[in-house]
């Protein structure tokens, strides 16, 4: 079914020998047929076989790429034990010129392959050395779309504080400050590499924060929200002085930060879809780096906005998920 | 030996899953960062919705914690509930929901709903006595709330409220064909779908199921030492023929549900009489209907629900009292009752929050429950003799209906109105107050209060002080009752009442550890029984208190990514106040542990422990006291098997344990009732 663009790959032999309104006729089928072969161009999607209830989150990536990508998507689930030469080989059987791997596991499978353009998705962060090339959506949330709920939530926020590991999020640090900036908001970062110095640097915050106007930011970062003593200590502090937290980490809210981002799956699915697809149309192998996730939804503490004086009852119908719900 | 094999798989299972788990762990962690734990993930994936918080100490369940018990049956499920024990009646085994030592044969002080409408007969208050419950598969979650509830709910919300919810489209999602087989002969089939269908959502199920029931050996009943010929030892009856279908479409604010549900063959469990029954018989139907329509801005800051619900009850009941060969009845003591019942609803609520600070809910309705026809066959009259009744006999069976039954049709029509305000009067301070008055046509009217005082402790930890004060109004039984003088009805009662002050704390210690802590005390005045007269015969009367106390301590552990453990205590002490003795039957002490291991990818293990203990026999009973049992359950379940396929099997009441729910005083039966043996299920389901 693919076959056909490489077999025309030199009909321009004919605009010598024949007339020039042949030579246009040609070149339109060729141009006609090249392109319904990139349209039908299958689009593999790598993904982790694992079990429930993560298992769900991918099924709904999925459901969401072939949402926009329609019958050409070619499904692959693969085990943690699977065997990686196998895929590869099936994947070149299918002419797979465009792969999204989602997941770790999916990335892993596909990734010492670079024959083919690969979008990601479904992974937290890609170390700098391996993202060259790849075209990445993590499910770290966009700061902007963080900022501007944060100001729809508590107006007179002006600066927000965050303690992060650079060796995680540095991408994200340089994405931040551009997104607080055009917020109207400072960010206030600060770096800290291991558990000992993420506590200092959270005193840092506690002794110079204003609750009426400043916010606490936790970024997906094992080492500076690390959930056994960090999280505790931090929460527990902010309700005490009443600052407000919000977090790119959906967990967080039911254990009482303010408000959190996390993924829609089916529209993460059709944005990757739509990477892929136009890497397919442009025929360049992408290579778009890290890319924060804009398909988010809200979950928000209505407990939390209670104790910290914010009135929200006129905003509840636009979140996704309260806690506890009303 | 049985150690020895629980050793060996688990021995295997460990070894598996060494193997498998290798490469999960790094997705789960990426994975984790956006998400939290598991329970997040399931929320957050929009595979499971969170559950609305009840105004109470309440406990919800899931329809994933449904399969992953391994359950077949909604009783198996509420067992699992802190503060609540399902013991049973002798009466076809029907369910006693004991919930905080409140336990009585009939149990109408416990509201049953389903989808937040009475399933409640009016001739006992209770559910009727071949209702058999709502099938697991079909259930999308089962909350609970002990504690008075009526100044929200009215009648019967007095030792607690059980609301199941049933899967709408967006549960079931998809084509669901599924088969459960086992011990006893039991099997069922059903299958559901969940889908849209010219712009509604549709939710549809249907089921068919049978079982023989387990058939214990009741060694001796009431007949046993008497001239008079008995069937014990035998076994208990608890076959049944079971069909639930039901519909649920959803468009815009409208939704329409209509269920119907029929259980025919029912066993007569140890006999109506006490005495073994196994040829009795029981038929009920269940047809139900209501529409709701809701605009959560209806217009700014107000949302309303209006709802018009109707139930039809069909039950007929074929009972052998004594067996053939009781003197002057070759044929056995027989009596039919059957009875016909409708209840028709209509409420109207409201929540407004344009208030600052302040909470408002009101709401009214109207309802009729009508028990417009009962039929009644039977074979014998009962004729007074020194210190009791006898049967003696008609000659053939003949239809009393008109003549003397049991009962005569009767309606009451009851209306309520009540208004609740959460009002913020300080900084993590709630305080709740909230009232509500039902007046029936019958007895008159009653309200009922709560107040729920709520801090906000610390991040992680909520403390509530709650009272309230519910009502159970007098049943057509206990009103009505006619020419049976061992249960005579009295239209001059009132209400039995409860008053309740808990204190309740919900601390999360950790990101993994959840813990609950609540305190109770209660107090029940006219409370209704049926209190004997110099003539022997039984009249129902508001007689008697009680008052009791106790706690409930809940855990969940989230032990890693594939080891969770939860379980609860429950303690209480209850006594009755005329006699200053225990108010019997109830477990004193009651523990459920239980742990859900996911050993390899896709698949689970569940272990259940259920610890029953120290129950007092009533103060006319003087047999020994009934020995405290455990069980040990264990499911294991494969998830996505093939793709599509999903399998469990359950092996219920491991160990065998000799397991028995106390028969009523004097104990005419007098071995208890004997629960199911060692049983196994198997479970295999089928998304198309």
């Amino acid at each position: 079914m693919h076959c056909p663009m490489f077999s025309l790959a030199t009909p321009s032999s004919h605009a010598e020998s024949g007339g020039r309104l042949v030579a246009v006729l040609l070149g339109i089928v060729l141009l006609v047929t090249a392109a319904l072969a990139q349209a039908e161009a299958p689009i593999a999607v790598v993904y982790p076989d694992i079990g429930e209830p993560y298992r769900a989150i991918f099924e709904k990536i999925v459901e969401g790429i072939e949402d926009r990508a329609g019958p050409r998507v070619v499904k692959y689930a693969v085990k943690s034990s699977a065997d990686i030469a196998e895929l590869k080989t099936d994947l070149r059987r299918q002419d797979a010129r465009v792969v999204i791997a989602l997941g770790r596991q999916g990335m892993k499978a596909v990734a010492p392959d670079r024959s083919m353009a690969m979008v990601v998705g479904g992974v937290s962060t890609v170390p700098e050395s391996e993202v060259r090339g790849l075209s990445v959506i993590s499910l770290s949330p966009d700061p902007s779309l963080l900022f501007s709920r944060l100001k729809a939530l508590m107006p007179a926020a002006k600066r927000v504080f965050v303690v992060y590991d650079p060796r995680n999020n540095a991408w994200l640090m340089r994405l931040a400050k551009e997104a607080a900036r055009a917020q109207g908001l400072e960010l206030v970062a600060y770096e800290a590499q291991d558990l000992r110095g993420a506590m200092q640097q959270y005193q840092t915050v506690f002794a110079t924060a204003d609750s009426r106007t400043d916010a606490l930011w936790l970024p997906q970062d094992t080492t500076t929200v690390e959930e056994g003593s960090v999280l505790p200590l931090v929460l527990q502090e902010s309700w005490n002085r009443s600052l407000a937290i919000f977090s790119s980490s959906f967990g967080h809210v039911r254990r009482g930060v303010l408000f959190a981002l996390y993924p829609d799956n089916v529209e993460l699915g059709k944005s990757l879809a739509g990477l892929a697809l136009g890497i397919l149309a442009s025929g360049n192998h992408g290579g778009g780096g890290m890319m924060p996730l804009r398909d988010v939804r809200i979950a928000v503490n209505l407990r939390t906005a209670q104790h910290l004086g914010l009135d929200l009852r006129r905003q509840q119908r636009g979140f996704d998920l309260v806690f506890p719900e009303p | 030996m049985n150690r020895a094999i629980v050793r060996a798989v688990a021995a295997a299972l460990a070894v598996a899953w060494a193997g498998a788990c290798a490469g999960q762990g790094d997705e789960e962690e990426d994975l984790a960062l956006a998400y939290g734990d598991k329970s997040f993930v399931t929320i957050a994936s929009g595979v499971r919705q969170p559950v609305a918080r009840a105004p109470s100490v309440a406990t919800v369940i899931t329809a994933e914690d449904i399969e992953a018990i391994g359950a077949a049956d909604q009783d198996e499920v509420l067992e699992t509930v802190p503060g609540l024990h399902v013991a049973r009646s002798g009466v076809g085994y029907n369910p006693i929901y004991t919930i905080r030592g409140i336990h009585t044969q009939y149990n109408p002080q416990v509201l049953m709903l389903v989808n937040g409408i009475p399933v409640t007969s009016a001739f006992t208050g209770a559910r009727s006595q071949v209702w058999g419950g709502v099938p697991v598969e079909n259930i999308a979650r089962i909350e609970v709330i002990r504690g008075p509830g009526s100044a929200l709910y009215g009648a019967d919300a007095f030792s607690g409220v059980i609301n199941i919810i049933t899967k709408t489209a967006a549960d079931i999602n998809g084509t669901q064909i599924g088969v459960r087989a086992g011990s006893f002969k039991s099997r069922d089939a059903w299958v559901q779908h969940g889908g849209t269908w010219g712009g509604f959502d549709v939710a549809a199920y249907l089921r068919v199921g049978a079982t023989d029931g387990q058939r214990q050996i009741i060694a001796a009943d009431a007949l046993s030492g008497t001239p008079f010929p008995s069937l014990a030892p035998g076994p208990v009856n608890l076959g049944r023929d079971a069909i639930d279908a039901r519909l649920d479409l959803a468009h815009d604010k409208w939704r329409l549900r209509a269920g119907y549900q029929q259980r025919d063959n029912g066993g007569t469990g140890a006999g109506v009489a006490s005495a073994l029954d196994p040829k009795g018989h029981g038929y009920g139907e269940h047809i139900s209907t209501d529409l709701t329509w809701q605009d959560a801005n209806f217009v700014r800051d107000l949302d309303v629900t209006a709802q018009a619900s109707y139930l039809h009850i069909t039950e007929q009941s074929d009972l052998t009292l004594y067996p053939p060969g009781f003197p002057g009845f070759p044929d056995g003591v027989i009596g039919n009752p059957y009875k016909w019942e409708r209840h028709l609803r209509f409420n109207l609520s409201a929540a407004y929050s344009g208030l600052q600070s302040h909470k408002l809910r009101f709401g009214a309705g109207t309802q009729n429950d009508d028990l417009y026809r009962t039929k009644e066959t039977k074979n014998y009259a009962l004729v007074p003799i020194p210190g009791g009744f006898f049967p003696a006999p008609l000659g053939a069976v003949v239809d009393v209906s008109d003549s003397a039954p049991f009962l005569r049709p009767h309606s009451r029509t009851v209306s309520h109105a009540y208004v609740q305000d959460e009002w913020a009067f300080a900084q993590d301070w709630y305080l709740t107050a909230g009232v509500r008055r039902d007046q029936y046509s019958d007895f008159g009217g009653t309200t009922n209060p709560r107040l729920a005082l709520v801090w906000e402790t610390a991040y992680n930890l909520t403390s509530k002080l709650l009272y309230g004060r519910a009502f159970r109004p007098p049943s057509f039984a206990e009103l009505y009752n006619i020419n049976n003088p061992v249960a005579l009805g009295n239209p001059n009662l009132k209400p039995e009442t409860n008053e309740s002050v808990e204190l309740a704390f919900a601390w999360q210690a950790a990101s993994t550890l959840q813990a609950n802590l609540n305190l109770f005390r209660y107090r029940m005045k006219d409370i209704l029984r049926f209190v004997q007269n110099p003539d022997a015969s039984f009249t129902a009367q508001n007689a008697g208190r009680q008052n009791g106390q106790g706690l409930e301590v809940e855990l969940v552990w989230e032990a890693s990514r594939s080891l969770r453990l939860s379980g609860n205590y429950a303690q209480q002490r209850s006594i009755d106040e005329a006699t200053g003795l225990d108010s019997s039957n109830a477990p004193r002490h009651h523990v459920y542990a239980r742990a859900d291991w996911r050993f390899m990818p896709g698949w689970t293990l569940n272990t259940q422990v259920n610890h029953v203990a120290d129950r007092r026999r009533e103060p006319s009973d003087t047999r020994p006291a009934i020995p405290d049992y455990h069980t040990v359950d264990l499911t294991l379940r494969k998830q996505k098997w093939k793709d599509d396929w999903d399998f469990a099997f359950t092996v219920r009441n491991l160990f065998d344990a000799d397991a028995r729910e106390p028969s009523p005083a004097p104990g005419l039966i007098p071995g208890d009732l004997p629960l199911a043996p060692r049983e196994w299920r198997f479970e295999l389901r089928h998304q198309l």
